[in-house]
């Protein structure tokens, strides 16, 4: 009897062995299978291939088509071009559904990082997209440009503990650009005294309440702060709580849809009061409400590409910015495979030495990069909605 | 007077008290003061009461004749709302609708209403066929299952067929932006679209009470919740009055999605998840398996949540809503005009 605790002792021991040694192979396993995707050359061939992770489903669609749209519009250009004939572009593609569940943009950030054809990627579209594949990016050794994740953080290398440098870069101001742009034009164009201000409960929505906020409060405009869910249907408790003497109603969201119900409701509730959204509800295809205003990125209307026959129209300029980021990155993967073969690492290191000449960009000015992924160029730009629902740069 | 009629008369005087006591403090006591911010929220919260009333009818009239939880109730609303946005389409949509000369509108309207209401219903009686009637003597939690698993079945299948963007109404493009003033301009205002859901949901409750007390049907109805097997012994075919059952209350519930996609303008597969556990959560509260109560529970829903909006913060009117279920359940388990289950010994 008393030899049972201790075959029973050993027993455990053997097993933790074997546990932790199991453990131990597993993890050197993938580090080095992490190691080998980050360093393995591929040999480029005629067709080149990179990752697009956008939103094709899901209550961000129309963006993530518009950012489709121009990425495809940039890779059939370059495609079409004699000299491209060895080295054209395929583009796979990932939905990220922006809005449902981050998740599904891990999912896509997994399977591209486990391709090694990829050697670059287009996207994530939105800043919490960013954040929450960013693990497995990095971890494939994956350089990632995005055309519209603006959050400030992201850059800073602090904030939610990842340092991301060498491998995000953006092709939009950030925005710590945007709040102060917005802020400005509703104190100095609008002339507003009272603003109402809602977030969208997400991290990118608060952000830029934030700032705005801020702004307009250091200069003595009258500013309430208020709430939704971003999953919130009915706003009629929401609208009746808002001042009728307000001037303007800031709703920095990132669903246009639901943008588009809040100003019908405002309406049907009687109310008429000047709305100003972000670059998140930018979409003319959805976001309709006449007069209002909305924040968004630079962007060079009269560039050549963008007026060019077969560029997408305005109803999709949201997507322009992920043009320039297919740009950046296809012109990164073509230098890398310039000796025939290149890796993940060469493709990054030549997106971050991006130089895109002003002629050749749609953003209106050259595209670079900060050490930290920033442009070093430009600001955003303010827009109006026309009665027709087409937007009209005014600021 | 029975002891059930004292215990609901009881609760429904707590309620009243409860009520008061919250109006004196909402109107006089609260940050945001006066009435005209109170009525207001309240007549919001009638309206999107009345479209909860209507998904918890289902959900109380399944559970009352089968003593099942139909989960899968709130995809009922959602399709219910995607076959109504699918004759709007047919119609033209808002802005180009077919019959544009005056009451053209209200017209498309009531179009969406029937077709809404005679597909979600035979989705229902197609979903207690082929999902349910097969485990009617099953463990309970077999059904319970299996309705989670049309739930799932019926969300995908919408996500395949028309993926997973927003559909909108333009409910108000549709009808009017217009509506009436009470207490002149700036006082409370009422919407006619939100008038006109007011006024249907209150129909169809009339309908549906008038239905179960004086019809054939209705008697079936109430005898095959009461005792499903004497029922049968006395001549009852239990079949086609649970089938009935099922028709009704995913009618109601289509109607409830046209009321819904018309007012909020925003219609997707995922809608009746959050909307179907509201309705559910106003079923329990007014006591599941009681007509008025649904009714009641729907309304009490509906006005917590848009209380809850205005006098608090949008984050945490679900949080509001929820915890009201729970003090309920604590309180009084069956509900406000629940009847407790008798045990026999």
């Amino acid at each position: 009897m008393k030899g049972r605790p201790r075959i029973g002792v050993a027993l455990a021991i053997v097993v933790a062995a074997l546990v932790c040694t199991a453990a131990a192979l597993a993890s050197s396993n993938s580090s080095a299978a992490k190691a080998s995707v980050q360093a393995a050359a591929i040999s480029c061939g005629t067709t080149r291939t990179i990752g697009m992770a956008y939103p094709a489903t899901g209550p961000a669609t129309s963006i993530g088509s518009a950012q489709l749209h121009w990425a495809q519009y940039f890779v059939k250009r370059w495609n079409a071009l004699k000299a491209n004939a060895k080295r054209k572009i395929a583009i796979v593609q990932g939905d990220t559904q922006l809005g449902v569940d981050t998740a599904f943009a891990v999912k896509v950030a997994q399977s591209f990082a486990s391709n090694p054809k990829i050697l670059g990627v287009v996207g994530p579209a939105g800043s919490q997209e960013v954040v929450a594949s960013t693990s497995a990016l990095q971890g494939g050794g994956i350089g990632f440009v995005s055309g519209s994740a603006s959050r400030v953080s992201l850059t800073d290398g602090v904030t939610d503990g990842v340092n991301r440098q060498g491998y995000f870069f953006r092709t939009v101001p950030n925005d710590a650009n945007q709040g102060p742009t917005v802020a400005n034009y509703i104190r100095l164009k609008i002339k507003a005294t009272r603003v109402y201000i809602i977030d969208d409960q997400e991290t990118y929505s608060q952000g830029l309440a934030d700032s705005v906020q801020a702004n307009l409060k250091a200069r003595g405009i009258n500013v309430t702060r208020d709430s939704v869910s971003q999953s919130t249907t009915d706003f009629s408790s929401l609208i009746a709580k808002i001042p009728g003497n307000t001037n303007v109603i800031y709703i920095p969201w990132q669903l246009s849809p639901r943008a588009q119900a809040f100003g019908q409701q405002l309406k049907a509730a009687g109310k008429s009061i000047t709305l100003f959204g972000s670059d998140g509800l930018f979409d003319p295809a959805t976001w309709t409400i006449a007069g209002s205003y909305d924040s968004f990125f630079p962007i060079d209307t009269n560039a050549p590409s963008i007026k060019a026959p077969g560029a997408p129209g305005p109803s999709e300029y949201f997507g322009v910015p992920s043009y320039a980021a297919t740009q950046v990155v296809v012109t990164a993967v073509t230098k890398a495979c310039a000796d025939g073969t290149a890796t993940r690492a060469e493709v990054r290191k030549d997106i971050a030495q991006t130089n895109i000449p002003a002629a050749a960009s749609v953003l209106g000015f050259k595209i670079r990069f900060q050490k930290n992924g920033e442009l070093r160029f430009g600001g955003d730009g303010v827009f109006q909605i026309q009665p027709g629902g087409t937007y009209k740069r005014v600021g | 007077m029975s002891d059930t009629l004292q215990a609901q008369l009881k609760s429904l005087a707590g309620l009243a008290v409860i009520l008061a006591c919250w109006t004196v403090y909402a109107v006089y006591l609260s940050p945001t003061q006066g009435w005209t911010f109170y009525l207001q929220l309240t007549v919001n919260g009638v309206i999107l009461g009345s479209v909860y009333a209507l998904i918890a009818l289902g959900y109380t009239m399944v559970y009352g004749i089968l003593k099942l939880l139909n989960f899968a109730h709130g995809d009922v609303f959602m399709v219910g709302a995607f076959i109504a946005f699918g004759v709007l389409t047919l119609l033209g949509g808002a802005y180009n609708p077919a019959i544009p000369a005056g009451a053209g509108g209200v017209l498309i309207v009531l179009c969406m209403f029937a077709v809404a209401m005679m597909g979600s219903g035979i989705l229902g009686v197609t979903i207690e066929r082929f999902a349910y009637r097969p485990l009617r003597n099953a463990p309970r939690i077999a059904p319970l299952i299996s309705a989670l698993g049309v739930a799932f079945f019926l969300e995908n299948s919408m996500l395949l067929l028309f993926g997973s963007g927003f559909r909108t109404y333009n409910g108000f493009d549709l009808i009017s932006y217009n509506g009436i003033h009470l207490g002149g301009s700036n006082g409370v205002f009422i919407q006619y679209l939100g008038l006109m859901v007011i006024i249907s949901s209150v129909a169809l409750m009339i309908v549906l009470v008038a239905l179960v007390r004086w019809t054939q049907l209705g008697r079936a109805m109430r005898a095959v919740s009461f005792d499903r097997e004497a029922s049968a012994m006395m001549g009852i075919d239990i079949d086609r009055v649970i089938a009935a059952t099922f028709f009704i209350g995913s009618a109601l519930a289509g109607a409830a999605g046209v009321m819904f996609g018309l007012l909020y303008s925003q219609v997707y597969h995922l809608m009746g998840f959050l909307a179907g556990l509201k309705g559910f959560t106003a079923a329990v509260v007014g006591g599941i398996g009681s007509i008025p109560g649904a009714m009641l529970g729907g309304l009490l829903v509906g006005l917590v949540e848009s209380w809850a909006q205005g006098y608090l913060n949008g984050n945490v009117a679900d949080l509001v809503v929820f915890g009201i279920l729970i003090a309920v359940m604590l309180i009084r388990p069956s509900g406000l005009l629940g009847t407790p289950e008798l045990q026999k010994v």
